[in-house]
């Protein structure tokens, strides 16, 4: 066990701490912040992730045949270190970089690799994922979209739900049905789909924050080429596996404890200039408490992830710790943001544009947002049964 | 960087755990008869107590990190307290005794030959250093102190008090006159804790450790015991998961066996995740303890205070799953229990150690820690 950095390691951070020097906005963070329309914000984000690419900053650990950097696990964690001490922007094309990046780098042909893998890592598509359905919900495998294959084409009809950022998207992948007389996980095919295709509508669906980050997807016989799908056919599950491996697992959650890290930042700052009954909020010792379980939380979120790196770098393969890592971090963070409406005291509701509202209104709205945490990705539930049943061998 | 452990280092947590086996006593329902301290020689003729001597001493000059999974285990076997007393201590020992001190006591600690018991909390104190009582002066130390544990089969005590004026580290030995001693009445009889009488007891000429350097010797005296008992905590609170998990999977009720139903399964999985996460704490800490990094403070009080928290709830969810037999006397899940609410109150309770992560936090600034983290 060793915290210190490698001299390559040191390097690494440094270079890249003088590159953002010089990449990020002017006063960002001070005089500079994001745009407060949804729309400009999702472009603001795009554009971010594209400088970063010019920078060589993207795709940290993927291999450099594929346009990645070729970086280590490590370095990786070293970079959402560095994203959070300057309070980065965050990017639009998660799902690209988190989920259908590492899928396609384990499970897709040179062809597809060489194909996609590219163009997420500079952000020049944009992906969303198709998974959840009306009535696929946590039991995923029942999934009902239909893939007929027609010659060198698959034909699909069938709804998605929840597709985040599927209005910026330019691909997303998708679970679908190719065979519905199997059973139910082994009917399932993984497709890649081109959003630009004839017969794809979208409609955004308004979340509980107001946002419409999300939505429902409509599938009216899309044509999607035979070459598109991942893995073999009717081998849908075991691929979307992974993919959910990877969505549940440490990069996404180290990516996430950035953002957490800076609220906490945001809010212990706040606290010494609210008032309380006696004096400051940062005073009151049970604030103070309250703070305090959240540094921990969210340093241990930290600490899990480089924990399962390390695992992952001695050779063990990734399994159901990932659902370890996402039902900690999904918990924690929604007590975070209770504490953080607690502490605020009688301007809690006081939210967005109000004048008086605290560090601009963003502990309300991350407060909505994280009611989410604990759902998506596989709610708690399904997270539970999945620690209980194949990490600590419980039966079904 | 790499947040694992070592093949020698899994191995030693390994053989602590199978030569705690041979001594099943230590788990019997009877807290009393829980107070098997044959074990003491077993690990001294293992070398337990060479480990953290250094080689100049005739140790074998190994850091905290590497009996990080051994002390895990001492917790989940519910070794006696003056094991991981004895530990702390050499471990101040080693970094603030002057020369002679360390060629006193350290060849004898190597050889399994001394034991030494820490002393510092006083009745009508809460937890924090600076409000200790106990007087050093005129050769002599004055003051009560309480919840020492094995106080009555230790050679010597790590006593706090004022030096000075100033909180500070004493040695005494047992044998000293002045120095008498009450057992306490208490929830967990297998921690022989004892209240500790001196009445003006001599102190030898070597007795003030770190003299110098209180300040730090006291700070790191906490740092050091606060890691090691989050590591106890840990080993208690992942014993307790596997114990409900192996019970889970086999007692059957309504025709099937309780774990596959979610209401017991999903206890035990939020178990598991607090074991994980109370693992990062604790190990992290020991890394920080053995390096002296600059966030060693706010880490060994995120471990404790975290740690603190998961074995007392980790003992209260394995009861509840064993039902009824959990609350049987017989079944000895209260052992743990009782072992994980002396730990929690031991140098700082979760409370505690939160405000102490609230102020290193304020202190080193808003997102200072870091720095210090890379730096280090």
């Amino acid at each position: 066990m060793d915290f210190n950095y490698t001299p390559e390691e040191v390097r690494f951070r440094k270079d890249l701490r003088e590159w953002l020097e010089d990449a990020l906005p002017e006063g960002w963070g001070k005089t500079a912040f994001e745009p407060e329309d949804e729309y400009d914000r999702a472009m603001f984000r795009l554009e971010w992730e594209r400088k970063l690419h010019s920078g060589g900053w993207s795709g940290i650990n993927w291999p450099r045949e594929y346009g990645g950097r070729g970086a280590t696990l490590i370095e990786r964690a070293i970079f959402a270190e560095e994203m959070a001490r300057v309070r980065a922007p965050e990017g639009l094309n998660i799902i690209g970089h988190n989920l259908a990046g590492p899928t396609i780098l384990r499970h897709g042909t040179e062809e597809q690799k060489k194909r996609f893998l590219p163009t997420i890592i500079s952000s020049d598509e944009v992906w969303c994922q198709g998974f959840s359905e009306p009535n696929a919900g946590s039991d995923l495998a029942s999934v009902r979209m239909r893939a007929v294959r027609k010659g060198d084409k698959f034909i699909v009809n069938g709804q998605k739900i929840w597709t985040s950022y599927a209005q910026y998207s330019q691909w997303c992948f998708a679970l679908v049905r190719t065979d519905p007389d199997a059973p139910k996980h082994k009917g399932l095919s993984f497709l890649l789909i081109d959003m630009s295709s004839p017969g794809i509508s979208i409609r955004p669906l308004r979340q509980i924050s107001g946002e419409c980050e999300f939505n429902e997807t409509f599938f009216d016989d899309v044509e999607v080429p035979a070459e598109n799908i991942v893995g073999d056919i009717n081998d849908g599950w075991r691929i979307a596996m992974t993919t959910l491996a990877y969505e549940r697992g440490p990069e996404d959650a180290l990516g996430r404890q950035v953002r957490f890290k800076q609220e906490l930042d945001k809010l212990i700052a706040s606290t010494i200039t609210i008032q309380a009954d006696k004096g400051r909020a940062i005073d009151d010792p049970v604030t103070r408490q309250k703070l305090a379980r959240s540094v921990v939380e969210v340093e241990l979120m930290r600490l899990n992830a480089v924990r399962t790196f390390s695992k992952y770098l001695s050779g063990e393969d990734r399994g159901p710790d990932a659902s370890v890592i996402k039902l900690y971090w999904s918990h924690a963070a929604q007590r975070m943001y209770e504490s953080a409406l607690d502490i605020l005291g009688p301007l809690a509701p006081v939210s967005g544009d109000d004048p008086l509202a605290v560090a601009g209104g963003r502990f309300q709205l991350s407060y909505l947002q994280s009611r989410a945490f604990t759902i998506y990705s596989g709610s708690s539930e399904i997270q539970r049964n999945i620690i209980g049943e194949r990490m600590l061998g419980l039966p079904r | 960087m790499n947040f694992g452990f070592n093949e020698e280092q899994k191995s030693l947590g390994e053989t602590v755990a199978q030569l705690l086996g041979d001594y099943p006593s230590l788990l019997a329902p009877d807290p009393a008869e829980g107070r098997d301290l044959s074990v003491w020689n077993a690990l001294a003729e293992l070398g337990l107590f060479s480990l953290l001597v250094p080689e100049d001493h005739g140790g074998v000059g190994l850091s905290l990190v590497d009996i990080a999974l051994a002390v895990e285990t001492l917790g989940a076997g519910l070794a006696p307290s003056i094991i991981a007393s004895t530990l702390i201590a050499t471990d101040i020992i080693v970094r603030f005794g002057t020369e002679q001190q360390r060629a006193e006591l350290l060849p004898r600690i190597d050889a399994g030959e001394i034991r030494i018991s820490t002393a510092v909390l006083e009745a009508g104190q809460g937890y924090h250093p600076d409000m200790v009582q106990t007087l050093t002066g005129g050769n002599g130390i004055t003051g009560t102190k309480i919840l020492v544990p094995d106080a009555d089969i230790a050679d010597y005590f790590l006593i706090l008090a004022r030096v000075d004026g100033r909180p500070g580290l004493v040695l005494a030995q047992r044998e000293a006159r002045g120095v008498s001693m009450r057992p306490h009445d208490d929830i967990d009889p297998s921690c022989g804790l004892h209240e500790l009488r001196f009445d003006g007891a001599a102190l030898s000429e070597g007795a003030f450790l770190g003299h110098k350097t209180a300040q730090d010797a006291v700070s790191r005296f906490y740092d050091v015991a606060a890691t090691v008992h989050a590591g106890l905590q840990i080993g208690i609170s992942a014993h307790m998961l596997d114990v409900s998990v192996d019970y889970a999977g086999t007692r059957v009720q309504f025709g099937k066996p309780i774990g596959s139903f979610q209401a017991v399964k999903h206890r035990c999985a939020d178990m598991a995740v607090a074991v994980e996460a109370g693992r990062s704490a604790a190990y992290y800490a020991f890394w920080a303890v053995a390096e002296d990094v600059p966030d060693r403070s706010r880490a060994s009080s995120m471990a404790k205070a975290y740690c603190g928290e998961v074995a007392r709830n980790a003992c209260s969810e394995a009861i509840q799953i064993h039902g009824g037999m959990g609350f049987t006397w017989e079944l000895g899940l209260h052992r743990f229990l009782r072992r994980a609410n002396v730990l929690e109150h031991a140098f700082g309770n979760h409370v505690w150690h939160y405000e102490r992560v609230m102020s290193e936090t304020l202190a080193s600034h808003v997102g200072a820690g870091e720095a210090d983290r890379d730096a280090a």
